[in-house]
Protein backbone atom coordinates (compact mmCIF):
# COMPACT_ATOMS: atom_id res chain seq x y z
CA UNK A 1 0.00 0.00 0.00
CA UNK A 2 2.84 1.84 0.88
CA UNK A 3 3.61 1.80 -2.91
CA UNK A 4 -0.07 3.24 -3.81
CA UNK A 5 0.84 5.65 -1.43
CA UNK A 6 3.56 7.06 -3.37
CA UNK A 7 1.82 6.89 -6.48
CA UNK A 8 2.05 3.52 -7.62
CA UNK A 9 -1.61 2.49 -8.85
CA UNK A 10 -0.77 -0.91 -10.39
CA UNK A 11 -0.03 -1.88 -6.59
CA UNK A 12 -3.70 -0.91 -6.35
CA UNK A 13 -4.70 -3.75 -8.64
CA UNK A 14 -2.98 -6.21 -5.73
CA UNK A 15 -4.99 -4.63 -3.10
CA UNK A 16 -8.53 -4.83 -5.08
CA UNK A 17 -7.79 -8.37 -5.35
CA UNK A 18 -6.85 -9.31 -1.79
CA UNK A 19 -9.60 -7.15 -0.21
CA UNK A 20 -12.52 -7.00 -2.38
CA UNK A 21 -13.93 -9.97 -1.42
CA UNK A 22 -13.50 -9.40 2.61
CA UNK A 23 -15.03 -6.05 1.83
CA UNK A 24 -18.20 -7.11 0.32
CA UNK A 25 -18.15 -9.69 2.83
CA UNK A 26 -17.83 -7.31 5.65
CA UNK A 27 -20.71 -5.02 4.04
CA UNK A 28 -22.88 -7.93 3.07
CA UNK A 29 -22.92 -9.22 6.62
CA UNK A 30 -23.80 -6.17 8.08
CA UNK A 31 -26.68 -5.31 5.30
CA UNK A 32 -28.00 -8.18 2.90
CA UNK A 33 -28.02 -6.08 0.08
CA UNK A 34 -25.70 -7.29 -2.47
CA UNK A 35 -26.12 -4.39 -4.84
CA UNK A 36 -25.57 -1.87 -2.34
CA UNK A 37 -22.77 -3.94 -0.84
CA UNK A 38 -20.94 -3.88 -4.13
CA UNK A 39 -21.41 0.35 -4.80
CA UNK A 40 -20.02 0.16 -1.11
CA UNK A 41 -17.21 -2.20 -1.83
CA UNK A 42 -16.38 -0.56 -4.69
CA UNK A 43 -16.73 3.29 -2.91
CA UNK A 44 -14.05 1.84 -0.50
CA UNK A 45 -11.38 1.19 -3.18
CA UNK A 46 -12.34 4.64 -4.67
CA UNK A 47 -11.72 6.15 -1.23
CA UNK A 48 -8.74 4.45 -0.93
CA UNK A 49 -6.95 5.66 -4.25
CA UNK A 50 -8.50 9.18 -3.32
CA UNK A 51 -6.57 9.20 -0.02
CA UNK A 52 -3.96 7.06 -0.39
CA UNK A 53 -1.42 9.88 0.28
CA UNK A 54 -3.27 9.74 3.81
CA UNK A 55 -1.75 6.20 4.76
CA UNK A 56 1.44 6.52 6.77
CA UNK A 57 2.41 3.00 7.15
CA UNK A 58 1.07 0.88 9.94
CA UNK A 59 -1.35 -1.66 9.62
CA UNK A 60 -3.41 -1.76 6.31
CA UNK A 61 -6.39 -3.84 7.16
CA UNK A 62 -6.93 -1.54 9.81
CA UNK A 63 -6.81 1.45 7.53
CA UNK A 64 -9.05 0.04 4.58
CA UNK A 65 -11.48 -1.13 7.68
CA UNK A 66 -11.70 1.83 8.49
CA UNK A 67 -12.50 3.34 5.47
CA UNK A 68 -15.06 0.81 5.02
CA UNK A 69 -16.65 1.65 8.64
CA UNK A 70 -17.04 5.32 7.24
CA UNK A 71 -18.72 4.28 4.15
CA UNK A 72 -21.26 1.99 5.79
CA UNK A 73 -22.38 4.86 8.27
CA UNK A 74 -22.88 6.90 5.57
CA UNK A 75 -24.89 4.93 3.68
CA UNK A 76 -26.33 3.57 6.77
CA UNK A 77 -27.29 7.44 7.47
CA UNK A 78 -28.11 7.84 3.55
CA UNK A 79 -30.35 4.93 3.80
CA UNK A 80 -31.75 6.50 7.26
CA UNK A 81 -32.34 9.73 5.34
CA UNK A 82 -34.85 8.61 2.56
CA UNK A 83 -36.35 5.90 4.77
CA UNK A 84 -35.93 3.37 2.31
CA UNK A 85 -33.97 1.87 5.36
CA UNK A 86 -37.07 -0.12 6.36
CA UNK A 87 -37.90 -1.42 3.18
CA UNK A 88 -34.02 -1.69 2.18
CA UNK A 89 -33.55 -3.99 5.56
CA UNK A 90 -36.98 -6.04 4.83
CA UNK A 91 -35.87 -6.95 1.18
CA UNK A 92 -32.51 -7.67 2.41
CA UNK A 93 -33.52 -10.13 5.30
CA UNK A 94 -35.86 -11.80 3.03
CA UNK A 95 -33.39 -12.47 0.42
CA UNK A 96 -30.99 -13.62 2.72
CA UNK A 97 -32.93 -15.74 4.36
CA UNK A 98 -34.66 -17.75 1.53
CA UNK A 99 -31.10 -18.37 0.60
CA UNK A 100 -29.83 -19.67 3.84
CA UNK A 101 -33.61 -21.50 4.66
CA UNK A 102 -30.95 -24.45 3.61
CA UNK A 103 -29.12 -24.17 6.33
CA UNK A 104 -31.01 -24.05 9.39
CA UNK A 105 -28.28 -22.93 11.63
CA UNK A 106 -27.28 -20.21 9.86
CA UNK A 107 -30.91 -19.12 9.95
CA UNK A 108 -30.30 -19.14 13.44
CA UNK A 109 -27.60 -17.38 13.14
CA UNK A 110 -28.35 -14.48 11.41
CA UNK A 111 -31.75 -14.44 13.36
CA UNK A 112 -29.70 -13.74 16.45
CA UNK A 113 -27.23 -11.18 14.54
CA UNK A 114 -30.37 -9.04 13.67
CA UNK A 115 -31.39 -8.72 17.36
CA UNK A 116 -27.88 -6.96 17.55
CA UNK A 117 -27.87 -3.36 17.39
CA UNK A 118 -25.52 -1.98 14.53
CA UNK A 119 -22.77 -1.20 16.51
CA UNK A 120 -22.49 -5.07 18.06
CA UNK A 121 -23.00 -6.40 14.98
CA UNK A 122 -20.11 -4.89 13.24
CA UNK A 123 -17.89 -5.67 16.31
CA UNK A 124 -19.37 -9.75 15.20
CA UNK A 125 -18.79 -9.08 11.81
CA UNK A 126 -15.51 -7.94 12.02
CA UNK A 127 -14.08 -10.56 15.04
CA UNK A 128 -16.11 -13.47 13.94
CA UNK A 129 -16.32 -13.04 10.30
CA UNK A 130 -13.12 -11.42 9.35
CA UNK A 131 -11.15 -12.85 11.78
CA UNK A 132 -9.49 -9.74 12.73
CA UNK A 133 -8.10 -9.48 16.31
CA UNK A 134 -8.68 -7.48 19.06
CA UNK A 135 -6.08 -5.07 18.95
CA UNK A 136 -6.98 -4.01 15.32
CA UNK A 137 -10.56 -4.04 15.69
CA UNK A 138 -9.42 -1.29 18.59
CA UNK A 139 -7.89 0.82 15.96
CA UNK A 140 -10.31 0.75 13.60
CA UNK A 141 -13.49 1.26 15.83
CA UNK A 142 -10.74 4.06 17.55
CA UNK A 143 -11.19 1.92 21.43
CA UNK A 144 -8.57 0.52 22.96
CA UNK A 145 -7.96 -3.45 23.12
CA UNK A 146 -9.20 -4.38 25.94
CA UNK A 147 -12.67 -2.71 25.96
CA UNK A 148 -13.09 -4.12 22.59
CA UNK A 149 -12.02 -7.62 23.91
CA UNK A 150 -14.70 -6.92 26.74
CA UNK A 151 -17.37 -6.41 24.07
CA UNK A 152 -16.86 -9.19 22.25
CA UNK A 153 -17.34 -11.40 24.86
CA UNK A 154 -20.42 -10.13 26.22
CA UNK A 155 -21.55 -10.03 22.70
CA UNK A 156 -21.17 -13.46 22.03
CA UNK A 157 -22.60 -14.71 25.43
CA UNK A 158 -25.96 -12.41 24.64
CA UNK A 159 -25.69 -14.14 21.27
CA UNK A 160 -25.28 -17.43 22.25
CA UNK A 161 -28.23 -16.82 24.22
CA UNK A 162 -30.44 -15.86 21.82
CA UNK A 163 -29.20 -18.60 19.54
CA UNK A 164 -30.02 -21.36 21.69
CA UNK A 165 -33.27 -20.13 22.28
CA UNK A 166 -33.76 -20.00 18.57
CA UNK A 167 -32.69 -23.39 18.30
CA UNK B 1 -9.58 -21.13 37.84
CA UNK B 2 -13.85 -20.73 38.80
CA UNK B 3 -16.44 -20.88 36.00
CA UNK B 4 -16.87 -17.12 35.57
CA UNK B 5 -13.52 -16.87 34.42
CA UNK B 6 -13.79 -19.80 32.28
CA UNK B 7 -17.31 -17.83 30.64
CA UNK B 8 -15.08 -14.95 29.69
CA UNK B 9 -12.64 -16.89 28.40
CA UNK B 10 -14.22 -19.01 26.51
CA UNK B 11 -14.55 -17.50 23.10
CA UNK B 12 -10.58 -16.57 22.94
CA UNK B 13 -9.87 -20.34 24.31
CA UNK B 14 -12.07 -21.93 21.12
CA UNK B 15 -10.12 -19.37 18.96
CA UNK B 16 -6.83 -20.75 20.67
CA UNK B 17 -5.96 -17.23 21.24
CA UNK B 18 -4.98 -17.99 24.86
CA UNK B 19 -1.60 -19.07 26.33
CA UNK B 20 -0.68 -22.64 26.11
CA UNK B 21 -0.98 -22.32 30.43
CA UNK B 22 -4.33 -20.66 30.60
CA UNK B 23 -5.52 -23.07 27.63
CA UNK B 24 -4.74 -26.45 29.75
CA UNK B 25 -5.77 -25.19 32.67
CA UNK B 26 -9.60 -24.43 30.89
CA UNK B 27 -9.46 -27.86 29.31
CA UNK B 28 -8.97 -29.60 32.28
CA UNK B 29 -11.56 -27.10 33.86
CA UNK B 30 -14.19 -28.17 31.75
CA UNK B 31 -13.79 -31.61 31.95
CA UNK B 32 -14.50 -31.64 35.21
CA UNK B 33 -17.31 -29.07 35.73
CA UNK B 34 -20.33 -29.89 33.91
CA UNK B 35 -21.71 -26.31 34.06
CA UNK B 36 -18.67 -25.19 32.04
CA UNK B 37 -18.77 -28.35 29.65
CA UNK B 38 -22.35 -26.90 29.01
CA UNK B 39 -20.76 -23.57 28.20
CA UNK B 40 -18.27 -24.91 25.87
CA UNK B 41 -20.47 -26.79 23.98
CA UNK B 42 -22.88 -24.47 23.20
CA UNK B 43 -20.40 -21.63 22.38
CA UNK B 44 -18.37 -24.15 20.28
CA UNK B 45 -22.18 -24.80 18.38
CA UNK B 46 -22.93 -20.87 18.02
CA UNK B 47 -19.01 -21.15 16.35
CA UNK B 48 -19.60 -23.70 14.11
CA UNK B 49 -22.91 -22.07 13.28
CA UNK B 50 -20.40 -19.02 12.44
CA UNK B 51 -18.30 -21.21 10.64
CA UNK B 52 -21.00 -22.01 8.29
CA UNK B 53 -21.70 -19.05 6.91
CA UNK B 54 -20.43 -18.48 3.55
CA UNK B 55 -18.24 -16.29 2.20
CA UNK B 56 -20.41 -14.27 -0.90
CA UNK B 57 -19.11 -13.74 -4.14
CA UNK B 58 -19.29 -10.29 -5.42
CA UNK B 59 -20.40 -10.13 -9.05
CA UNK B 60 -17.60 -9.74 -12.00
CA UNK B 61 -19.31 -6.21 -11.92
CA UNK B 62 -17.74 -5.02 -9.12
CA UNK B 63 -14.32 -6.23 -10.29
CA UNK B 64 -15.25 -4.90 -14.21
CA UNK B 65 -16.16 -0.94 -11.97
CA UNK B 66 -13.06 -0.89 -10.28
CA UNK B 67 -10.53 -1.45 -13.00
CA UNK B 68 -12.51 1.02 -14.97
CA UNK B 69 -12.35 3.35 -12.17
CA UNK B 70 -8.40 2.87 -11.73
CA UNK B 71 -7.65 3.52 -15.38
CA UNK B 72 -9.77 6.70 -14.98
CA UNK B 73 -7.76 7.17 -11.71
CA UNK B 74 -4.18 6.66 -13.76
CA UNK B 75 -5.54 8.85 -16.37
CA UNK B 76 -5.77 11.51 -13.97
CA UNK B 77 -2.44 11.19 -12.50
CA UNK B 78 -0.32 11.26 -15.90
CA UNK B 79 -2.99 14.58 -16.73
CA UNK B 80 -1.46 15.69 -12.70
CA UNK B 81 2.20 14.74 -14.00
CA UNK B 82 2.38 16.97 -17.04
CA UNK B 83 -0.01 19.78 -15.21
CA UNK B 84 0.84 19.63 -11.26
CA UNK B 85 3.98 18.27 -10.24
CA UNK B 86 6.32 20.25 -12.61
CA UNK B 87 5.38 23.81 -11.28
CA UNK B 88 5.14 21.91 -8.22
CA UNK B 89 8.40 19.91 -7.62
CA UNK B 90 11.27 21.60 -10.23
CA UNK B 91 11.94 25.02 -9.84
CA UNK B 92 9.69 27.35 -11.16
CA UNK B 93 11.38 28.06 -14.04
CA UNK B 94 8.59 29.59 -16.28
CA UNK B 95 7.62 31.96 -13.65
CA UNK B 96 11.10 32.95 -12.78
CA UNK B 97 11.82 33.40 -16.35
CA UNK B 98 8.70 35.85 -16.64
CA UNK B 99 9.95 37.99 -13.63
CA UNK B 100 13.45 37.95 -14.97
CA UNK B 101 11.90 39.22 -18.63
CA UNK B 102 10.29 42.01 -16.91
CA UNK B 103 13.21 42.82 -14.72
CA UNK B 104 15.55 43.10 -18.23
CA UNK B 105 12.70 45.04 -19.84
CA UNK B 106 12.43 47.47 -16.98
CA UNK B 107 16.20 47.91 -16.81
CA UNK B 108 16.12 48.37 -21.00
CA UNK B 109 13.66 50.65 -20.86
CA UNK B 110 15.51 52.72 -18.29
CA UNK B 111 18.97 52.13 -19.93
CA UNK B 112 17.02 53.16 -23.60
CA UNK B 113 15.34 56.47 -21.89
CA UNK B 114 18.49 57.58 -20.44
CA UNK B 115 20.62 56.75 -23.01
CA UNK B 116 18.54 58.92 -25.12
CA UNK B 117 18.03 61.81 -22.96
CA UNK B 118 22.11 61.69 -21.93
CA UNK B 119 22.82 61.91 -25.79
CA UNK B 120 20.23 64.44 -26.51
CA UNK B 121 21.44 66.59 -23.37
CA UNK B 122 25.30 66.11 -24.68
CA UNK B 123 24.02 66.84 -27.94
CA UNK B 124 22.39 70.16 -27.02
CA UNK B 125 24.84 70.38 -24.12
CA UNK B 126 27.78 70.37 -27.36
CA UNK B 127 25.26 72.61 -29.28
CA UNK B 128 25.12 75.48 -26.93
CA UNK B 129 29.38 75.26 -26.21
CA UNK B 130 29.87 75.68 -29.79
CA UNK B 131 27.18 77.97 -29.98
CA UNK B 132 28.96 80.06 -26.72
CA UNK B 133 31.89 79.45 -27.91
CA UNK B 134 31.23 81.16 -31.22
CA UNK B 135 29.54 83.46 -29.79
CA UNK B 136 32.54 84.37 -27.89
CA UNK B 137 34.47 84.26 -30.96
CA UNK B 138 31.99 87.12 -32.54
CA UNK B 139 32.45 89.08 -29.83
CA UNK B 140 35.50 89.17 -29.06
CA UNK B 141 35.89 89.58 -33.02
CA UNK B 142 33.74 92.67 -32.42
CA UNK B 143 34.98 93.93 -29.46
CA UNK B 144 38.29 94.17 -30.83
CA UNK B 145 37.66 96.80 -33.13
CA UNK B 146 35.80 98.90 -30.10
CA UNK B 147 37.19 102.28 -29.97
CA UNK B 148 37.89 102.08 -26.35
CA UNK B 149 41.43 100.74 -25.68
CA UNK B 150 40.30 99.14 -22.81
CA UNK B 151 37.57 97.30 -24.49
CA UNK B 152 39.88 96.09 -26.92
CA UNK B 153 42.60 94.97 -24.06
CA UNK B 154 39.14 92.77 -22.48
CA UNK B 155 38.80 91.24 -25.82
CA UNK B 156 42.04 89.87 -26.44
CA UNK B 157 42.03 88.56 -22.82
CA UNK B 158 39.03 86.68 -24.24
CA UNK B 159 41.16 85.01 -26.06
CA UNK B 160 42.65 82.94 -23.04
CA UNK B 161 38.87 80.69 -22.66
CA UNK B 162 39.89 79.77 -26.34
CA UNK B 163 41.31 76.13 -25.99
CA UNK B 164 41.90 75.85 -30.24
CA UNK B 165 41.33 79.60 -31.55
CA UNK B 166 40.68 79.71 -35.31
CA UNK B 167 43.01 81.76 -37.83
CA UNK B 168 40.11 84.15 -37.75
CA UNK B 169 40.61 85.17 -34.15
CA UNK B 170 44.42 84.06 -34.26
CA UNK B 171 44.52 87.05 -37.67
CA UNK B 172 42.77 89.45 -35.42
CA UNK B 173 45.07 89.20 -32.60
CA UNK B 174 47.96 89.94 -34.87
CA UNK B 175 46.37 92.69 -36.11
CA UNK B 176 46.31 94.29 -32.65
CA UNK B 177 49.53 93.28 -32.02
CA UNK B 178 51.01 94.92 -35.16
CA UNK B 179 48.95 97.93 -35.83
CA UNK B 180 46.94 99.08 -32.42
CA UNK B 181 47.53 102.32 -31.87
CA UNK B 182 47.21 102.03 -28.27
CA UNK B 183 50.70 100.09 -27.28
CA UNK B 184 48.57 98.59 -24.21
CA UNK B 185 46.38 96.63 -26.49
CA UNK B 186 49.27 95.48 -28.53
CA UNK B 187 51.08 94.27 -25.53
CA UNK B 188 48.05 92.25 -24.31
CA UNK B 189 48.05 91.06 -27.59
CA UNK B 190 51.37 89.59 -28.07
CA UNK B 191 51.20 87.89 -24.42
CA UNK B 192 47.71 86.56 -25.64
CA UNK B 193 49.21 85.27 -28.86
CA UNK B 194 52.11 83.72 -26.47
CA UNK B 195 49.79 81.31 -25.94
CA UNK B 196 49.45 79.15 -28.97
CA UNK B 197 53.19 78.70 -29.60
CA UNK B 198 52.93 76.00 -32.06
CA UNK B 199 50.57 78.14 -34.66
CA UNK B 200 52.84 78.84 -37.58
CA UNK B 201 51.17 82.15 -38.22
CA UNK B 202 51.69 83.13 -34.75
CA UNK B 203 55.27 82.92 -34.94
CA UNK B 204 55.83 84.21 -38.61
CA UNK B 205 54.43 87.64 -37.07
CA UNK B 206 56.42 87.93 -34.12
CA UNK B 207 59.35 87.14 -36.60
CA UNK B 208 57.72 89.75 -39.07
CA UNK B 209 56.53 92.26 -35.62
CA UNK B 210 60.40 91.95 -34.21
CA UNK B 211 61.26 94.56 -37.10
CA UNK B 212 58.34 96.60 -37.06
CA UNK B 213 57.75 97.04 -33.70
CA UNK B 214 59.50 100.35 -32.09
CA UNK B 215 58.03 100.26 -28.67
CA UNK B 216 61.05 98.69 -26.28
CA UNK B 217 58.53 96.86 -23.68
CA UNK B 218 56.97 94.82 -27.01
CA UNK B 219 60.18 94.45 -28.27
CA UNK B 220 61.08 92.57 -24.88
CA UNK B 221 58.24 90.69 -25.04
CA UNK B 222 58.24 89.42 -28.41
CA UNK B 223 62.03 88.52 -27.83
CA UNK B 224 61.45 86.56 -24.87
CA UNK B 225 58.44 84.34 -26.77
CA UNK B 226 61.01 84.16 -29.78
CA UNK B 227 63.62 82.76 -27.41
CA UNK B 228 60.77 80.67 -25.48
CA UNK B 229 60.44 78.79 -28.95
CA UNK B 230 63.55 78.33 -29.71
CA UNK B 231 63.11 80.12 -33.38
CA UNK B 232 65.90 80.22 -34.89
CA UNK B 233 64.30 82.53 -37.90
CA UNK B 234 64.34 84.90 -35.19
CA UNK B 235 68.19 85.35 -35.06
CA UNK B 236 68.13 87.87 -38.10
CA UNK B 237 65.69 89.99 -37.24
CA UNK B 238 66.89 90.59 -33.61
CA UNK B 239 70.59 91.17 -35.42
CA UNK B 240 68.87 94.07 -37.23
CA UNK B 241 67.82 95.32 -34.02
CA UNK B 242 71.26 95.41 -32.21
CA UNK B 243 72.29 97.05 -35.56
CA UNK B 244 69.76 99.82 -35.23
CA UNK B 245 71.09 102.81 -33.64
CA UNK B 246 66.88 103.32 -32.14
CA UNK B 247 66.78 100.28 -30.05
CA UNK B 248 67.49 101.21 -26.54
CA UNK B 249 70.11 99.61 -24.54
CA UNK B 250 68.04 97.33 -22.77
CA UNK B 251 66.27 95.88 -25.21
CA UNK B 252 70.07 95.47 -26.86
CA UNK B 253 70.84 93.40 -23.57
CA UNK B 254 67.58 91.53 -23.86
CA UNK B 255 68.61 90.63 -27.44
CA UNK B 256 71.74 89.70 -26.90
CA UNK B 257 70.97 87.04 -24.16
CA UNK B 258 68.26 86.03 -26.42
CA UNK B 259 70.53 84.92 -29.17
CA UNK B 260 72.85 83.28 -27.19
CA UNK B 261 69.67 80.93 -25.44
CA UNK B 262 68.61 80.34 -29.20
CA UNK B 263 71.76 79.08 -30.28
Amino acid sequence: MLDVSRGNLDAMAHIFERYNKRLYNFFYQMIKDKDVCEDMTQTVFYKVMRYRSSYKGGQFVSWIFKIARNVFSDQYQKSKKTLNNENLELIAHKNGESKEERNDDVAHLHNALNTLNSQDRELIVLNRFQGIKYDKIAEIVGSSEGAVKVKVHRIMKKLKTVYLETI
Amino acid sequence: MDCKDIEQQIVDYLDGQLPVETSQKIKSHITTCDDCQVVYKETKSLFLAFSKVEEEQPSDNLRHEFYKLLEEEKQLQNDKVVELSKPEKDFPWKQAFQIAASILFMIGGYLLGSHNSKQMASHEISALQKQTIELREDMMLAMIENQSPSKRIQAVNFTESFVKPDTKILEALIQRMEYDGNMNVRLAAAEALSEFPESSIVKDAFIAALTTQKDPSLQIAIIQFLVKIQEKRAIAPMQQLLEHSDTPDFVKEQVNSGISQII
